[in-house]
Formats: C-alpha cells, sequence, structure tokens
C-alpha cells in the first residue's frame, strides 16, 4: 500500500521535475525571486534584532535559528504539497471526479500531484547552514526536536488537507492558501512577540505556532515536557479535524462542469 | 481624444468594474488576504517599538500610520489588472486587441483605473473598520499642503508603477514561458522587498538605504509616505518629484520601444 502511494509520488515528483527543468530560465527568476526574499527578510530581521532581542530576550542567534526553521518547515509544504494550487481548477472544471474515480486516495492526489523544486536550493543551503552551527546550540535535545518537528509537519498537512476541503466547498483554494502563508510569516519571528491574544489565536485557532515557533523552541532546547506533550496533541487533533472536514467536504461535491 | 473616444474606454472602465463582481468570492478573499497581511505587519511593529520611545527615528505612532498608510498606497499604487497583459502575450490573445480601433496602453489603464477603484473603495472600509477596533496611534499631517503633496505623489507613483509592471509584461514576447510568470514573480519579489511596503527603507544601515532610496521602486510606497509623515523638507521634496518624473519618463519609453519591438518578434503562439 505503501509503496504503491511511494511509486506514484516518485513518478509525479519525477514528471514535476523534468517539467521545470525544460524552462531553465524561468527556474533561474524563481528560484532567484526566492533567494531574494529570503535575503531581504534576513537583513531586516539584524536589523530590528536588538529590538526583538529586548523584548523577547531571545539573541540574534536565536532569532535566526526561529527564522531558518521557519523557511525549512514553509518549504516542506510548497515542495511536498504543490498540488493545493492547481485544485481549484480541477474542482471547477470536473476533472477532479476522474481522481475520485481511481484506486488512490484523492486527497492525495490533490495534494502531491505536483513537487516544486524550485525551493530545494534554499531548503539544502538551510540544512548545511544549521548542521554546520548546530554545535553552538548544544546540547540539542535532538528526540523532542525530531518529535516536534514531525508534528509541525503534521500540522502542516492539517492545514492544506483543510484548504482542499475548503476549495471543494467553496471553489476557492489559492486566496485562501495565500491568506495561510501570509498568517503563518507571523511566525518568521518567535510568535512570543505578540500579544497573548495573537499568541492563543497562533496557537489554538491556526495552530502556526505549533508548526514552526515550538520546533525552533525544542532545537534550542527551550520547550518542556508539558509543552511538547500539548503541540503533539493539538498537531493530532488538528489533522483528524481536517480529515473529518474533508470527508464531510466530499459529501457536498457536485462535479459541477463534468 | 476626442469625445467618443473618451467614451470607448469609459465603457472600458464600467465593464471592467463590474467584472470585478462577478467572482465576488474571490474578491473578497482577496481584500480578506490584504487585511491579513496588514494585520501581521501592523502586529509585528507593534510588538518592535515601545509606546514611548522611537526606533530608528519613527515613534510607535509614526512606524504604525507608515503601515496602515502603505497598506492604502498599496491598494491605489500596486493594484493593476493590467499584469493580464502578459497572457494575451504569451497565449496569441494579444491578436484580439490588435485588429481592434483601440490603444493598448490606453485600454489597460482604463481597466487599471476601475480596478483601482474597487480596491480603493475596500480598502478605505477595511482601515476605517480596523482604526475603530485596534485604535492605533495615528499621526495626520499637520500643513493642510501636505495632502495635496502626498495626493499627489500618490498620482505619480501609480503612473509610475503603470510604466514598470508594463514593461514586465512586455519581456513576454521574448520570455513567454509559464505566461511570464517567472519574470513577473521576480519583480513582485523586488518591488514588494524595495518598495517600502514592509518597513520605512531608512531604518536600514545608512549606505544600503540610500541605495534603496535612489532606486525607482522606493517611489511606489516609500516617499509618498515620507511626504504623508512630513520628514520631507521643501528642496527633497521638489528633488523626489523631479526624480520621480524623470522615471516616469524614462520607463515609459522604455515600455514603447519594448511594444515596439515585441510586436516585431510577436508569432501568436497558441492560436
Amino acid at each position: 500500500m505503501l509503496r504503491k502511494y511511494f511509486i506514484v509520488w516518485l513518478k509525479s515528483a519525477s514528471l514535476s521535475t523534468q517539467s521545470n527543468l525544460t524552462q531553465r530560465f524561468g527556474a533561474i527568476l524563481f528560484i532567484t525571486g526566492k533567494l531574494i526574499r529570503f535575503g531581504f527578510f534576513l537583513v531586516l530581521l539584524i536589523v530590528i534584532g536588538d529590538r526583538v532581542s529586548s523584548t523577547t530576550g531571545y539573541s540574534l542567534n536565536q532569532m535566526i535559528i526561529f527564522f531558518l526553521l521557519f523557511n525549512l518547515l514553509d518549504m516542506f509544504g510548497q515542495i511536498f504539497f504543490r498540488g493545493i494550487y492547481w485544485f481549484r481548477q480541477q474542482v471547477v472544471t470536473g476533472e477532479f471526479d476522474f481522481r475520485l474515480t481511481k484506486p488512490m486516495s484523492a486527497l492525495f492526489q490533490a495534494l502531491t500531484r505536483q513537487t516544486d523544486i524550485l525551493d530545494l536550493p534554499l531548503f539544502i543551503l538551510i540544512i548545511i547552514y544549521l548542521a554546520k552551527n548546530a554545535a553552538a546550540f548544544a546540547p540539542i535535545p535532538w528526540g523532542l526536536f525530531v518529535a516536534l518537528t514531525l508534528a509541525g509537519l503534521v500540522v502542516i498537512t492539517a492545514v492544506h488537507i483543510a484548504v482542499a476541503a475548503l476549495g471543494v466547498l467553496t471553489t476557492e483554494v489559492d486566496h485562501t492558501m495565500m491568506i495561510y502563508r501570509d498568517l503563518s510569516a507571523m511566525a518568521r519571528v518567535p510568535i512570543d512577540i505578540y500579544g497573548s491574544s495573537i499568541r492563543t489565536f497562533l496557537t489554538f485557532i491556526i495552530p502556526i505556532g505549533i508548526a514552526y515557533t515550538i520546533p525552533a523552541k525544542a532545537f534550542l532546547g527551550l520547550v518542556s515536557i508539558q509543552t511538547a506533550l500539548i503541540s503533539i496533541a493539538i498537531a493530532i487533533a488538528s489533522f483528524f479535524l481536517s480529515l473529518i472536514l474533508w470527508r464531510f467536504a466530499l459529501t457536498k461535491y457536485s462535479s459541477a462542469s463534468s | 481624444m476626442n469625445y467618443s473616444v473618451l467614451k470607448k474606454y469609459w465603457s472600458v472602465v464600467q465593464i471592467s468594474w463590474q467584472s470585478g463582481f462577478v467572482y465576488r468570492f474571490n474578491f473578497i478573499m482577496w481584500r480578506v488576504r490584504n487585511v491579513v497581511q496588514l494585520l501581521t505587519l501592523y502586529f509585528l511593529w507593534l510588538a518592535v517599538s515601545g509606546p514611548k520611545e522611537s526606533i530608528f527615528s519613527y515613534s510607535q505612532a509614526a512606524l504604525l500610520t507608515y503601515v496602515l498608510g502603505s497598506s492604502l498606497i498599496r491598494a491605489i499604487v500596486l493594484s493593476v489588472r493590467s499584469i493580464d497583459s502578459q497572457v494575451d502575450i504569451a497565449t496569441g490573445d494579444l491578436n484580439n486587441f490588435l485588429i481592434k480601433p483601440l490603444n493598448y496602453f490606453v485600454y489597460w489603464a482604463a481597466r487599471d483605473i476601475a480596478d483601482k477603484a474597487l480596491n480603493i473603495a475596500f480598502a478605505i472600509v477595511e482601515l476605517v473598520l480596523l482604526y475603530l477596533i485596534l485604535k492605533p496611534p495615528i499621526i495626520f499631517p499637520q500643513h493642510p499642503s501636505t495632502w495635496f503633496l502626498f495626493a499627489l505623489s500618490v498620482s505619480l507613483a501609480t503612473a509610475l508603477f503603470f510604466m514598470f509592471s508594463f514593461i514586465i509584461s512586455m519581456t513576454t514576447f521574448w520570455y513567454y514561458q509559464y505566461n511570464g510568470w517567472a519574470q513577473r514573480f521576480l519583480s513582485f519579489v523586488i518591488v514588494e522587498s524595495l518598495a517600502g511596503s514592509l518597513f520605512p527603507l531608512d531604518i536600514l544601515p545608512p549606505l544600503f538605504a540610500k541605495i534603496l532610496i535612489s532606486l525607482p521602486t522606493a517611489y511606489f510606497i516609500y516617499f509618498p509616505m515620507q511626504i504623508y509623515l512630513e520628514r520631507l523638507g521643501d528642496e527633497e521634496i521638489a528633488t523626489g518629484y523631479t526624480v520621480l518624473v524623470f522615471w516616469i519618463i524614462v520607463l515609459y519609453i522604455i515600455g514603447q520601444f519594448l511594444w515596439q519591438k515585441g510586436l516585431k518578434v510577436y508569432a501568436a503562439f497558441g492560436r
């Protein structure tokens, strides 16, 4: 079962990669844009670093870790769930009918139809940087970090599932996705800098804090076992809630235009 | 331009305005997105700045006014329908316009007017609501003439961005893959970073700030907001207007040049 899904993903990822590589100049422009955006915020972070440090108590190096891990986790969704950006078209044209008839999860097809390798250069650069500088933050509780990073990835997956479900219900995907991405951008800095109501919203309503800030805190050894358990529980709950929403959305799918 | 020609483009404005209401939910989500973007920036700067101290020579009130004001300017200056012209070029739909008795530049300018009117109307309502809910410390200009200078700078910035955006679309004549979205994406990132829409450019290190402020992108948002906050002297404002007009003329010439050259390589693929 898992092998079948892996083979299908591998095939579609390979086709997406080939498609990207046929337009090399375009790929360079996209990658350049992503690098500029990344670099510019990094500069801003360095500029406002002192201010945030005095507000939250985090050092500049720690804030850079928050920013890098935010990018790493954000790119996970961008690389593996790129299919979400094509999902609206499938729903409004009725092409989604064909996905439903295939002997494979329609949700899996919706999310992983495309794989975006253009985020890969930055993804690799960040991993190299973190690996080289990990010693400066030792001792890193690796077990906790891995567990909370997985919890973060579960939240990101849940958000993509929820957006796909809303896409079926409302035929609106792109803006919903971009609203999530704009909201998640708040986690480029530790969410501790925001007021308590915003923090609560970013932890329990749309668990961006769980997805991005908690893994970074775990890397820095700043997460208690209690917080870790609550984060994992919220991640699992959000995943199952998103699946319930998806199943409900499918019952409302009208197959319009097909 | 005589009355019948004006009437023709006025019809384009009206139709474009009406088409904005066809996909209402889509448009509402677009506006929600703008509010979310504004709130994320607002809360970031609210957290970073203290109520009684100044940061990078900006008081908290000035910084928050900058964030809210730049949101309104974005709705006026950066909202353009004319980015669709790159799709016309890439898909060959440009043919439909070449055989019609209209000026392609003016056609898209007319569509932009409708789009901006729609976005401005929504942006004003959003800002008033946010003002009532958040009650931020807002700075209003002390000199009445500042309103006029601000409005003039926003109008010129709008013209400048139209030229800039059109040049990006024109590059689709030579690189039409992804319907021109690769170069458009890069331009989005550049404008987002260098126009001062995230923060005032002069909070950056002096050399870096000086370079960025000398670029035409700084006139999209940073320059009008500096006028609004009354941070520029008469001489700086006059120099700013001169540079702004200079860039409008330069970009217009480049745009026309690319349009003429582009039409020669245009092969109407996909038709």
